[in-house]
């Protein structure tokens, strides 16, 4: 082929490639790469809703402003709570689940479709519907519940509104939603791990203990470093279920930065100090998928 | 891995135990659903939730007169439906281009859908209501759905299936003459069918439960969708726990119908989202 | 395509109705209870079907986050003819220019007609800006029995309970009474009761929210020494377990208590369960007088309205007695106009309710403050009141929330009058 000929040939595509990738790369601009440049814009403003004041740059003032209010620093901590609780929690029982699944049992379809089904729920559906499980007094599901497995030693509570267990609450049925998910990324996991490590491990005497700790685990490490991110940064957007079933309450002990950033923009019109709080929000999230890059690559080096 | 008959009834005594504990609150919305309003909340604590004693239909009548029911469904179904089909051709065209194609700014370009990957919706929601509240954009569809269209992911996940097709199956056509657009709908598009289930399933999921961007934008019921609406249908008094949860089993039933016929495209759906990794 | 079928779906109003020409008022209320709902409904059809050359389209919305929604349509002239409102966010409204003076909208003598505590709420730099067909009563309920058992005088607004008084009557009940709690102050409600229902009792011990002076001050008033006393005042009450935690609302309804906050959306429930033996009280008095709260819901005419006489039309037919007394009969609240009080069977003088009238009308409620950091206000005395409850500081609580109040005011310069709703104010 002659120099001419290929220039050609790789015009004639740049046309064609920028045809194709057009529609959906200025889709990506408009609402994603620019608002996100606008939200960092923003968050160096006074910017509000509605407000017929002149804008102003006020420099970093709004970050000043969150990182000084207790309520915008209580959300930061019960985000980081919820996640160190919910992400071992929900893969521990994400991975036990896909174990038990995995073992070639007849009828592993049926639960396997059980566990998932949660997952098509909408979760403000979820929310609603655990608001009535969490129902105070004696009537209330999880209290009988509770009650029926201590053997009556349970109070009846009203777990919504007690500072000691709204959070816990939440943390629940956020893991009975969200642990189909997982189990089936990690299901999937265990299928590709080939059946000859287990029997080259059972040769040298490992037993169950020893082959899951150094085949299965191993082996699995990558999609539980997924598992865990995708948590991770569900944990960080957590907003359905605070403002459906607990508006953040009771004083603070369930308000997370995205239902701060929401409280912010929506019921107060502080577009400048939301954009600062997603900002946050964003460097979080960035973080995170940060160090689970690392933790992946490392992986890759090793194998 | 085979099990021991002991341990095979184990395995079966905690997967049953698991999916009682999965399947009571779905059991008690059903239950519940057909049951008097006022029996709801007082035998939500004992077994009786879990039956319909004195079951009637008298509160799915009841959703349909307090609320607009199917114009939500609509509103769901629609505003889901248009960014899941047109998600589908923008974002597999655009990776299909940057799979295939030589062309200048590929490289620059696909970075960049790399990087906006991690980009979660809440990171620019602010923006986003601050534009469509000052162009006046609330409480119609496109606001609901022209945002959602272009999805990094998507155009990822395309890519990551492109990338291993085989190159003859497009040299045979492109040797007949065919344009790169033939080629894709002709060739390509038969040939990746699981790329396109597994990413029409997981936009599908992410977006027909999604409440945050609805409820900042719509407030008229017309272009409301499901999500938002049965929260707000919690919060209207008088509060009926036997209207929300036939409400609640309205809004499923659908869902869940599909699911269980396409449980196993959900399924590899759901799995080959981990290849992010 | 998606566009036209929305576009379409939007601007649908004024399509029906193909005989009258564009008249075509739009209204927007909130969706309250289900009998309010249905009377508001029905006053619509009854409307429409007596005007000719004038119909109203009704769109009811959630309660939940009606404030919020309804301001982030107002940005961008997304408003309706007529809208209803939550009283105190009607300023944060008229400051940024959405609404139009009513004063010059609304016939004189119905103007004259309405309660001062109506016209209070809707006054915002000399202009009236929104007017309720209702408003609110706030009171202490009580079981006449029980107060008879334990040889309690029964208060009026001349001589109302003392704070040392009321002090001594609780733990006078509560030596009576098993688990020593006989006050309701419905701790399980949350929200814009807390500052409705409180505010009250720091006003009566010379505090308040804001100075109201303009700008409104928090600092040295929210966080002063009469608002921080009324606060250790009630939060003592609560400590030493004086007060039922309600959580299943039927505190007073179920006689385990014998006092008990509430407004007048108590008193259906109350009467049935007690019966003669209610009795409703003024607040005790801690020092400055006994204090009450007011305002609710009221309309509010669009700034962009095009049809602002239709609207006025619709909401001076609201206002007609009868329509007043259908939707006070609904919801239970004080009629808004004195001609309708003095038809409605609870609330003319010598009826039930007539203590609410008396409080409104003889300048026992005081109004919440009318700036538009209003919701900011109530916002952060509810997450005070929140700590103040479950043990915290009081004075550090009230400093915290004066100090995120008057950075907002500040941050808003004050709330100078500029733009449209200047414009509106001299119109």
């Amino acid at each position: 082929m002659s120099a001419p000929n290929a220039r050609r040939r790789l015009n004639d595509q740049t046309a064609v490639g920028l045809l194709l990738a057009g529609p959906a790369m200025l889709g990506l601009f408009l609402f994603i790469l620019a608002p996100f440049l606008v939200a960092l814009a923003l968050a160096f403003t006074n910017l509000r809703l509605g407000s017929p004041l002149p804008l102003e740059f006020v420099g970093v003032k709004q970050f000043e402003r969150i990182f000084t209010d207790p309520d915008f620093l209580r959300a930061l901590s019960n985000n980081l709570l919820f996640a160190s609780t919910v992400v071992p929690l929900q893969t521990a029982l994400a991975l036990g689940l896909a174990l038990l699944l995995n073992r070639g049992l007849r009828g592993t379809v049926v639960f396997r479709t059980l566990f998932f089904m949660p997952v098509v729920f909408p979760m403000s559906l979820v929310a609603v519907v655990w608001v009535l499980i969490y129902a105070p007094g004696p009537e209330g599901m999880m209290n009988g519940f509770l009650d029926l497995v201590t053997l009556g030693a349970w109070e009846p509570r009203d777990f919504l509104r007690d500072p000691m267990l709204a959070m816990p609450a939440l943390m629940l049925l956020s893991i009975w939603q969200g642990a189909g998910f997982q189990m089936v990324i990690l299901l999937a996991g265990l299928q590709q791990i080939p059946e000859e490590l287990y029997e080259a491990a059972a040769l040298d005497g490992a037993g169950r203990w020893s082959q899951f700790r150094h085949v299965t685990l191993p082996q699995l490490r990558n999609s539980l470093v997924f598992v865990v991110l995708v948590t991770s940064i569900l944990a960080f957007r957590l907003f359905d279920q605070v403002q459906i079933m607990t508006r953040g309450g009771p004083d603070g002990a369930t308000t997370t930065v995205i239902y701060e950033a929401v409280q912010a923009v929506f019921t107060r019109q502080q577009v400048a100090r939301a954009s600062a709080m997603t900002v946050v929000f964003f460097l979080l999230v960035l973080a995170l998928t940060w160090l689970q890059r690392r933790l992946a690559r490392q992986e890759r080096e090793i194998g | 891995m085979k099990a021991s008959r002991l341990g095979r009834l184990g395995s079966y005594l905690a997967l049953t135990g698991l999916a009682l504990l999965f399947l009571a609150p779905l059991a008690m919305m059903l239950a519940g659903s057909l049951k008097p309003n006022e029996r709801v909340l007082v035998e939500a604590g004992t077994l009786a939730a879990f039956l319909p004693v004195g079951a009637s239909l008298d509160n799915y009548a009841a959703v349909f007169e307090r609320t607009d029911f199917l114009r939500f469904l609509f509103n769901s179904v629609f505003i889901t439906g248009t960014i899941v089909a047109a998600g589908l051709i923008v974002n597999a065209l655009a990776a299909y281009a940057f799979a295939r194609l030589q062309w200048r700014g590929r490289d620059l370009l696909f970075n960049l859908v790399l990087a906006l990957m991690i980009l979660p919706f809440e990171a620019i929601a602010v923006p986003l209501f601050y534009g469509a509240s000052i162009l006046g954009l609330r409480d119609t569809y496109i606001v609901q759905i022209l945002p959602f269209i272009a999805n990094a992911f998507s155009i990822y996940l395309f890519y990551s299936f492109f990338i291993g097709l085989p190159r003859e199956l497009e040299e045979a056509a492109s040797l007949d003459g065919a344009s790169t657009l033939r080629i894709f709908f002709a060739v390509i598009v038969p040939n990746s069918k699981p790329a396109f289930a597994s990413v029409a399933i997981l936009s599908f999921l992410t977006w027909w439960g999604s409440y945050l961007w609805p409820l900042l934008v719509t407030i008229v019921p017309e272009v409301r969708p499901l999500p938002v609406a049965i929260a707000s249908f919690y919060t209207l008094p008088p509060l009926q726990w036997g209207d929300i949860l036939a409400f609640g089993t309205l809004m499923v039933m659908p869902v869940l119908a599909v699911f269980l016929m396409f449980q196993r495209w959900f399924v590899r759906g759901v799995a080959s989202s981990a290849i992010k990794g | 395509m998606f566009l036209v079928t929305s576009l379409i779906l939007l601007t649908a109003c004024g399509h029906d109705n193909s005989d009258s020409t564009d008249a075509c008022v739009t209204v927007w209320a909130h969706a309250g209870q289900e009998s309010e709902r249905s009377v508001l409904i029905e006053q619509v059809s009854r409307f429409n079907a007596r005007e000719t050359d004038c119909r109203v389209r009704l769109t009811l919305i959630p309660e939940g986050s009606y404030n919020a929604q309804v301001q982030a349509a107002a940005v961008a002239g997304g408003l309706p003819d007529l809208l209803e409102l939550d009283g105190p966010f009607l300023y944060a409204y008229a400051w940024q220019g959405r609404l139009q003076p009513l004063d010059r909208l609304l016939p004189a003598d119905l103007q004259a007609d309405l309660l001062p505590s109506i016209l209070e709420q809707g006054r915002y730099h000399d202009r009236l800006w929104a007017v309720g067909t209702f408003d609110s009563g706030l009171g202490l309920f009580a079981d006449r029995v029980q107060l008879r058992q334990a040889g309690i005088r029964i208060p009026d607004l001349k001589a109302p309970w003392g704070a040392a008084e009321f002090e001594e009557i609780l733990e006078h009940l509560a030596t009576r009474d098993a688990d020593g709690q006989v006050l309701d102050l419905k701790l399980n409600y949350a929200g814009e009761w807390y500052t409705y229902g409180y505010t009250p009792l720091i006003q009566s011990a010379g505090g308040d929210l804001v100075a109201r002076t303009d700008p409104a001050r928090a600092e040295g008033v929210l966080d002063g020494p009469s608002s921080v006393g009324a606060m250790r005042r009630i939060q003592s009450w609560i400590l030493r377990g004086r007060v039922d935690p309600n959580i299943d609302d039927a505190a007073f309804a179920t006689r385990r208590v014998a006092l008990a906050l509430g407004g007048h959306w108590n008193h259906p429930r109350y009467s049935e369960r007690l019966g003669e033996d209610l009795l409703l009280l003024p607040l005790p008095d801690l020092g400055h007088g006994p204090k009450t709260g007011q305002g609710s819901w009221c309309w509010a005419v669009s700034a962009d309205s095009t049809h602002p006489d239709g609207a006025a039309r619709f909401l001076a037919f609201l206002l007609e007695p009868d329509q007043v007394l259908a939707m006070t009969a609904a919801n239970g609240a004080v009629p808004a106009t004195r001609r309708a009080v003095a038809r409605s069977p609870r609330y003319r003088p010598g009826g039930p309710l007539d203590l609410f009238v008396e409080q409104l009308d003889g300048g026992y409620a005081v109004p919440r403050p009318s700036t538009p950091a209003y919701p900011v206000i109530t916002a952060e005395f509810q997450k005070a009141f929140d700590r103040i409850r479950s043990g915290g500081e009081v004075q550090a609580a009230l400093r915290h929330a004066a100090r995120t109040i008057d950075l907002e005011i500040e941050d808003n310069q004050g709330y100078p009058l500029v733009g449209r709703a200047r414009e509106e104010t001299v119109r």
